[in-house]
């Protein structure tokens, strides 16, 4: 029953699948931790104050959840001197950081760049180096996919590899590059005359770097103007280097569902709370019914949110199962964390739309989240293919 | 015979102990059909009673009809995951239980189970179980829905120790059908509305119980406006404490919507029949209808995983007030469908020869506002998550506290 596609009676479940919400002590533990410092290192005022003084992140911090907790290594397998923590785990440090609305290199370092990381490592040993150096809290990278208007569309970059092997050269324009300006390292996904590539970027000759202004205040990023500048190519000669962009963003997608559940939950706890201290004809505004009622379906969505976000969490990676749970999250988490988010701001009236109340950062890290990965009409269109397995794969390829 | 599994079974060997039995028990044709999806052979078989009653005789004898009840009660004891597992495992070839016997399994059972006397659990249970009686749910009354605690049938104790009730219900899905019933009535006017209520079970055929079938705008009569004329009912029909009947019926309730949202698996559901018929006619092709499809797929898959969250968080435990979350997305997803069924097809969904079987476009969207309203409306279920989940002010309400007899008459 778990992890089935498609109930038909001669396909009885396997026996060895991952059981699904078989939440552990170390579970608990994990997120008590992460929990414990984000309250006292990083609270949402925190977020906010970094983003006011135009700092990168709180450098101390980073190095605390390194050295203490060993965030950045939970995503890295311990063959590259990671913690090989499980996508449940990575999941629930996203949820703790999505309440504070976390911003800063975690992301793209710690979730992102891993991603695209591991696959390339098996035939490459400077990606699994780099992978050490994440794990080990010493570096940050930026992963750099988004062009125009395609946020993650492997099949149509137009950045382009040139020149011999062990010495391209990249040519084009990256957008909405996380941390891409302040990053160590840059990853990027440009074409070749054999398909989509993986290319390390030589950040000391010649990108030119454009910090841009972000709706997402908390999550700093950057153009990248790649003119004919020199990149290292990762991965084995055969590495399909759009498969893997692709199975990083499903990977990368469900732990920031996680990141949506966070969010859309705080800002129901939070205003939850405000609708029952704020009182209007003579009685809190949470005893009337509109404010009730669009509360309550608020909460319906982030309590599907998390069931999605984690039963895809508790799938195991390259499975058909996991591919769907990947594409539910994505599509039902971004939605609902958007539409919550807005109507946080509505049932906080007038305060709930000033630049100092904290609700529109939740809004606008909402609004980054939901296209960050590709967007959840993509995600739906894709979808189509697990409920219509026979469908012709022209209609469901959607890049 | 109890098939053999320990009550601390994880949910895939409950599911592959129940998937087994059934495969050695059901009828060799109907396994076959069920294997070759030939569902209208099946449900054929389910329908005939011939042979529907000893195989759900079987089953509830195997302890697979209600696989979280206690061993010695017809149950195998079995977490709620490794229940839903069993269910599924049964469901997958379409011949469990019906939704007729909703009322008895969901709610009968387990709400007996909870407050009933030794002799109630005996008497009932493996009959229960085993499909022998059928069993209704008589709490809604025309004038006392929502505000369910302001009933006004009346059942006053004898000097005997006995009851007589008189009263109407109405809205009773399959009263028409059943033997028993879950009745809720006043026992106390001078107490505030919820503390003067007492749960009863009746046996159907008692005189004075006259169910008369109600004609549903989907055409169909499965509910009924049951009156009770000088019912006597004796002693040992009383459910729980004497005016303590509201803390029973908030078992039924919780277990009622609880049950009301889909199954505890991530799978086939009715959006997946919905793209299967899009894409059959070419209406797929549209690009709205096709997104609108695509969401609802995505609507169902996450209620799925929510009821298996659901399940694997509760263990043991009694359903709770997370079971209104589930109960108002399902009652949003039937609406969806219904709606979807008659837009996929929409001139089938319009007319049909005459005389000739319903289309199933037609039923799905006549159907479609039952879970909405039925078990506690969708606006009841809001309140209840805002109230008890997020912890927001009551709904006023001035007749709470005041005697029931005090207050002023409406309808
Ligand atoms: C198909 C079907 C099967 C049923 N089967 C059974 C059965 O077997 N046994 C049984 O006992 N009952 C049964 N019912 C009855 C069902 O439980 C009631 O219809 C339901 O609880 C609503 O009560 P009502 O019909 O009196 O509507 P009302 O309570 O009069 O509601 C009318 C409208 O007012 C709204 N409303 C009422 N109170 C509030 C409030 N506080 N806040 C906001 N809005 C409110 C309602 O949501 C609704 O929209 C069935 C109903 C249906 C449709």
């Amino acid at each position: 029953m778990t992890g089935e596609t498609g109930a038909t009676a001669s396909e009885p479940a396997g026996a060895d699948d991952l059981v699904e919400f078989a939440w552990t002590d170390e579970h608990a533990d994990l997120r008590q931790a992460v929990r414990r410092l984000m309250a006292t290192r990083a609270p949402l005022d925190r977020a906010r104050a970094v983003a006011d003084s135009g700092e990168r992140h709180d450098a101390d911090l980073w190095r605390t959840m390194a050295e203490q907790l060993g965030l950045q290594g939970l995503a890295v397998p311990e063959e590259h001197g990671g913690f090989g923590g499980t996508l449940v785990d990575v999941a629930l440090v996203a949820e703790e950081m999505g309440t504070v609305l976390h911003g800063g290199p975690f992301l793209p370092t710690a979730v992102l760049a891993p991603a695209v990381l591991v696959p390339l490592a098996e035939h490459d040993g400077e990606a699994a180096a780099l992978l050490g150096r994440i794990a080990a809290g010493a570096t940050t990278v930026a992963v750099a996919v988004a062009e125009g208007r395609h946020a993650w569309a492997p099949g149509l970059v137009t950045t382009r590899a040139t020149g011999a092997p062990g010495s391209e050269r990249l040519t084009g324009r990256k957008d909405l590059v996380l941390d891409g300006a302040d990053a160590d390292e840059v990853l990027v996904l440009a074409t070749t005359d054999s398909g989509p590539a993986w290319f390390r970027l030589d950040t000391t000759d010649g990108p030119r770097r454009e910090r841009c202004a972000t709706l997402d205040l908390t999550r700093p990023a950057a153009t990248l103007h790649l003119d004919d500048v020199p990149a290292r190519r990762l991965g084995g000669p055969d590495t399909d280097g759009a498969a893997v962009a692709d199975r990083a963003a499903l990977v990368a997608s469900v732990v920031l569902a996680a990141e949506q559940v966070g969010g859309a939950a705080e800002v129901v706890r939070r205003t939850a709370e405000y609708v029952t201290t704020r009182r209007q004809f003579g009685r809190p505004v949470g005893s009337f019914q509109g404010v009730k009622h669009r509360l309550a379906d608020a909460a319906v969505r982030a309590e599907m949110a998390r069931s999605a976000a984690y039963w895809a969490a508790f799938q195991r990676p390259g499975t058909d199962d996991f591919e769907l749970g990947a594409l539910v999250a994505r599509s039902h988490c971004s939605e609902a964390f958007l539409q919550t988010a807005k109507d946080g701001i509505q049932l906080h009236g007038g305060i709930g739309f000033t630049w100092e109340h904290d609700m529109h950062l939740f809004l606008r890290r909402a609004r980054l989240d939901a296209t960050l990965l590709g967007d959840a009409a993509a995600a739906r269109e894709r979808l189509l293919a697990h409920a219509l397995p026979d469908l012709a794969p022209s209609a469901t390829e959607v890049a | 015979m109890p098939v053999d599994l320990s009550p601390d079974a994880t949910e895939a060997e409950a599911y592959a102990a129940a998937d087994a039995w059934v495969r050695e028990h059901l009828p060799a044709d109907v396994l076959k059909a069920a294997l070759g999806a030939e569902w209208p052979e099946v449900a054929a078989f389910v329908a005939d009673p011939e042979r529907s009653t000893p195989w759900f005789a079987a089953l509830g004898d195997a302890g697979l009809s209600s696989p979280t009840w206690p061993c010695e009660h017809g149950g195998l004891g079995l977490s709620a995951a490794s229940a839903g597992a069993v269910t599924e495992a049964v469901t997958q070839y379409r011949v469990g239980r019906t939704m007729a016997d909703f009322v008895g399994l969901a709610l009968a059972g387990p709400t007996i189970i909870a407050h009933g006397t030794a002799a109630q659990k005996e008497r009932f249970l493996g009959p229960l179980a085993r499909g022998e009686h059928r069993w209704c749910q008589l709490f809604s009354e025309p004038g006392a829905g929502s505000d369910l605690a302001g009933l006004s049938t009346r059942a006053e104790q004898q000097a005997d120790g006995t009851w007589v009730v008189n009263g109407q219900k109405v809205w009773s899905s399959f009263a028409h059908l059943s033997d028993f019933g879950l009745l809720m009535a006043r026992t106390d006017p001078s107490l505030p509305k919820h503390r003067g209520i007492t749960y009863f079970l009746v046996d159907m055929t008692t005189p004075g119980v006259e169910a008369r079938p109600l004609r549903q705008m989907t055409g169909h009569a499965e509910f009924n406006e049951v009156f009770l004329t000088e019912v006597e009912l004796p002693a040992d029909a009383v459910l729980g404490e004497l005016n303590g009947g509201w803390a029973v019926a908030i078992t039924t309730l919780m277990q009622e919507r609880n049950g009301l949202t889909g199954r505890p698996a991530v799978g086939d559901g009715k959006a997946d029949e919905l793209l299967r018929r899009a894409h059959g006619n070419g209406s797929l092709e549209e690009p709205v209808l096709r997104d609108r499809l695509l969401r609802m797929l995505v609507e169902e898959r996450a209620l799925q995983m929510t009821t298996l969250r659901a399940y694997a968080e509760a263990g043991r435990g009694a359903a709770g007030a997370e079971g209104s979350v589930r109960k108002l997305v399902n009652a949003q997803l039937e609406e969806e469908a219904g709606a979807l069924a008659a837009e996929v097809d929409p001139l089938t969904a319009l007319s049909w020869p005459a005389g000739g079987a319903v289309p199933a476009p037609v039923e799905e969207f006549l159907a479609m506002k039952t879970t909405s309203i039925a078990g506690g409306t969708s606006e009841i279920q809001r309140n209840i998550i805002a109230e008890r989940l997020l912890g927001l002010p009551k709904d006023p309400d001035p007749e709470k506290d005041k005697p029931f007899s005090e207050r002023p008459r409406t309808s």
